[in-house]
């Protein structure tokens, strides 16, 4: 079994895969959105950036060696906030937010499009219920590998709409970064990658978040375009639909179902924001 | 070589546009340039037709040496998204721009995931860059060839002007249709589907200061002899047809002669196209005549109930011809898609004026648009400084990106009021007698009018109420004042 020859047709697949290469990615590379578009945005992609590290503390507890741990332990450490003067990637992710206008506390009470959620909960099963390789797949190749290739475009994006550098230092900082944590999993991956069944594993794994990462873009981009369709009062079928929409889980209602502890973070970001000394 | 020709998609189902309900013809344009390399592997997606997912499947999968699109001005940005991912997915593949947007606007395409703009008519343009690039995997291969404007590998441009016309449309290939045979259902003009779509003529020999067609052709137009439009019309296994000709009524002589190849070769087809209303109203026998053979209606710019402003677009038209034509279409059951234009600097008045003209003309389909100074027009030299955003997602024809006199809500109020008037003309129009008339056209397009009515009534929900305008442009336009001049004068169809 060559790891390194199966670790780079799966950098191929990850990198070609229409998740990666989603077309809203490119539209937000090529179109003028506004800040109240990428208000919307952000409100829909702040639900993933609070709950990474729990995704990784999971995956922690499930490693078999003390090597496997340690690459680990090393992403965290830099989700946690080395690397970024000690802020972590939720209080980075928050001054975004605050640039696009978003309000103390807005975030958590933002109703989520399903996709949203369901991408959260489909990488806790895979870090919780799936065997470690499966987990270590979707963090690594699926987050790792696909977070610089589907940041550049949003950057692009970002500056046109006339962000600054701070404003969005957590998406630059991820173009950098993951490619420092793509490298080191991709270490661990040719060490613990020993059988095809492994790499079956990780591949499995892989494409799962990459299905859902499909799915969630798909999301973003409906929460995006729609957010200026009014709708008729004599249309029913469609207020039903906003109705539910409006009743959708906030990420502060759904957190304890997933056992993700918002409050771990929440402090942290009510001080930046403003409403804590 | 393999060939990857791209529509791009509108943003999403459900927002302001006609391709919701009114219109959504074939890639003409795509199916024209594939038809001039039949000896390479050309594939066309229709992004309007796919799911979002095809495109960077394809691209990563089939690994094209070229691919190619094609922008109108509203979608400037989703053909840039397109060319952006054939980029990211397939870096050694030459991605191409064509169309009216990047010939008129060029500029809008001077970035690194765009290797070269066609300009102008593609067709001949298409094959010479194929052929190049089949020789040099560079673009330094097409440095100097005229109808392109290229970004060499050291990042400087090689502008080479615009395309030559062909001299004679007879001698270009027949669009090669086949390549969206499977998206043919799905290609549609109100209740007309599926619908084919073919050219009979380019360009327009007129001038309206706010369109941009016969800056494009520099002002010539270009026929196909009746008998290879009869042969093409006879090749179309659809019912319907649309005539995408910018101006289809121009010549009587032609249309006579290619009425009888019609008649003589007892081709059957409804058809739909585009046409001045003066034609007609010179032309009422004519019009008959080719009813009989199947013109089934027409689109024409009415524009205004307002001579002067006639004058000032630089139509060359009157009044009293809007209202012959109508007639003279009704009377021959052809539906009469009546184009009317608001502007920006009609007060409550204007509106009241325009609407109640709109009413006494008798046309079967009013559609009231925005008039909107179009990249690559007249009318966009003149007041691009007074334009309140250069966000080209605006330039639909649905929103008003210069000043208007009303306040911004007050104006769309009145604008989408246009609802009233287009179903009382067409209540007026669409009666037992001038439907028995044409019996044959509404007993084959019958099946089509429970979704037809769906999707109207859908979309009727967005496009009748002020917000989704005012939310279109929330962000973009932020202030209702031109940056130059008070808004009083900035009259768009002043001489």
């Amino acid at each position: 079994m060559q790891a390194s020859e199966f670790l780079k047709d799966l950098r191929r697949e990850i990198e070609h895969h229409p998740a990666v290469n989603h077309v809203f990615l490119m539209r937000v590379g090529t179109t003028p959105f506004t800040r109240e578009d990428y208000r919307v945005f952000g409100l829909n992609h702040y639900p993933l950036v609070g709950t990474f590290c729990r995704y990784m503390e999971h995956l922690l507890l499930n490693a078999p060696d003390s090597d496997s741990k340690s690459w680990i332990a090393k992403v965290l450490v830099d989700e946690y906030g080395e690397g970024s003067d000690g802020e972590d990637h939720a209080q980075l992710y928050r001054k975004f937010l605050t640039a696009c206008g978003v309000g103390p506390g807005e975030e958590d009470e933002e109703p989520l499009d399903p996709r949203v959620v369901e991408f959260i909960r489909e990488h806790l099963r895979l870090v919780t219920e799936e065997p470690f390789l499966v987990g270590l797949g979707a963090l690594g190749p699926g987050h790792e590998w696909a977070i610089p290739k589907m940041f550049v475009p949003i950057i692009d994006g970002l500056r046109r709409a006339g962000f600054d550098e701070r404003e969005i230092l957590y998406f630059t900082l991820h173009t950098l970064q993951d490619q420092d944590h793509g490298r080191w999993l991709e270490e661990a991956l040719s060490i613990v990658v020993r059988t095809p069944e492994d790499a079956a594993q990780v591949r499995r794994g892989a494409l799962l978040s990459m299905q859902a990462r499909m799915r969630f873009w798909d999301g973003v981009q409906a929460r995006v375009v729609r957010w200026r369709q009014p709708v008729h009062m004599w249309d029913i079928p469609e207020r039903v639909r906003l109705w539910a929409a409006r009743h959708q889980p906030t990420i502060a209602q759904v957190a304890p179902s997933l056992g993700v502890k918002l409050a771990a973070y929440r402090p942290q970001v009510r001080k930046y924001a403003g409403l804590e000394a | 070589m393999r060939i990857l020709l791209v529509q791009p998609a509108p943003f999403e189902e459900r927002r302001l546009g006609l391709e919701n309900t009114v219109w959504r013809s074939e890639p003409v344009s795509l199916t024209s340039i594939a038809a001039m390399v039949p000896e390479h592997e050309v594939r066309i997606l229709d992004m309007r037709c796919e799911k979002p997912s095809v495109l960077p499947e394809v691209l990563s999968g089939w690994q094209p040496d070229i691919v190619g699109t094609t922008a109108m001005t509203t979608d400037a940005y989703q053909a840039q998204a397109v060319l952006r991912l054939a980029k990211q997915i397939v870096p050694g593949a030459l991605t191409l721009i064509g169309g009216h947007h990047c010939t008129l606007n060029t500029a809008s395409y001077y970035v690194d995931w765009v290797d070269a703009a066609v300009l102008g008519e593609g067709e001949l343009v298409f094959k010479e860059i194929v052929e190049r690039w089949g020789r040099e995997r560079s673009t330094r291969a097409l440095e100097g060839l005229q109808g392109t404007d290229v970004r060499l590998p050291d990042g400087t441009r090689s502008k080479n002007g615009k395309a030559k016309n062909a001299p004679n449309l007879d001698h270009l290939p027949a669009p090669a249709r086949h390549l969206v045979d499977r998206y043919r259902s799905q290609y549609f003009f109100l209740a007309a589907k599926p619908m084919a779509s073919i050219f009979t003529s380019r360009g327009c020999s007129f001038d309206c200061n706010f369109c941009a067609i016969w800056e494009f052709y520099d002002r010539r137009t270009r026929f196909l002899s009746a008998e290879v439009i009869a042969d093409r019309m006879a090749a179309c296994e659809e019912p319907f047809i649309f005539l995408l000709d910018d101006n289809f009524m121009t010549r009587a002589d032609r249309l006579e002669k290619l009425a009888s190849e019609l008649e003589r070769r007892n081709i059957k087809k409804f058809f739909m196209t585009q046409g001045r209303s003066d034609f007609i109203a010179e032309h009422p026998e004519l019009i008959a005549r080719l009813a009989k053979v199947g013109l089934m209606g027409v689109l024409s710019g009415y524009e205004t109930n307002d001579e002067k402003a006639l004058e000032g677009l630089r139509k060359r038209n009157t009044l009293d011809n809007n209202i012959k034509a109508a007639k003279i279409l009704k009377d021959n059951g052809v539906i009469s898609t009546g184009i009317f234009m608001v502007r920006p600097e009609f007060d409550r008045e204007d509106f009241a004026g325009l609407f109640e003209y709109i009413e006494s003309l008798g046309v079967a389909i009013p559609l009231v648009t925005i008039l909107t100074p179009l990249p690559g027009t007249e009318m966009w030299k003149k007041y691009r400084e007074d334009l309140l955003t250069e966000d080209f997602r605006l330039f639909d024809l649905l929103h008003a990106v210069t000043p208007t006199k009303l306040p911004r809500e007050e104006f769309y109020k009145e604008y989408v009021a246009w609802k009233r008037v287009g179903r009382t003309s067409m209540k007026a129009w669409f009666n037992r007698k001038t439907m028995l008339k044409r019996w044959d056209f509404y007993l084959r397009a019958a099946p089509n009018f429970p979704e037809m009515i769906w999707k109207r009534v859908r979309y009727q929900r967005i496009q009748f109420v002020p917000q989704s305008y005012l939310r279109d442009e929330a962000g973009i336009i932020r202030s209702n004042h031109s940056p130059r001049r008070p808004v009083d004068e900035v009259s768009l169809a002043s001489k």
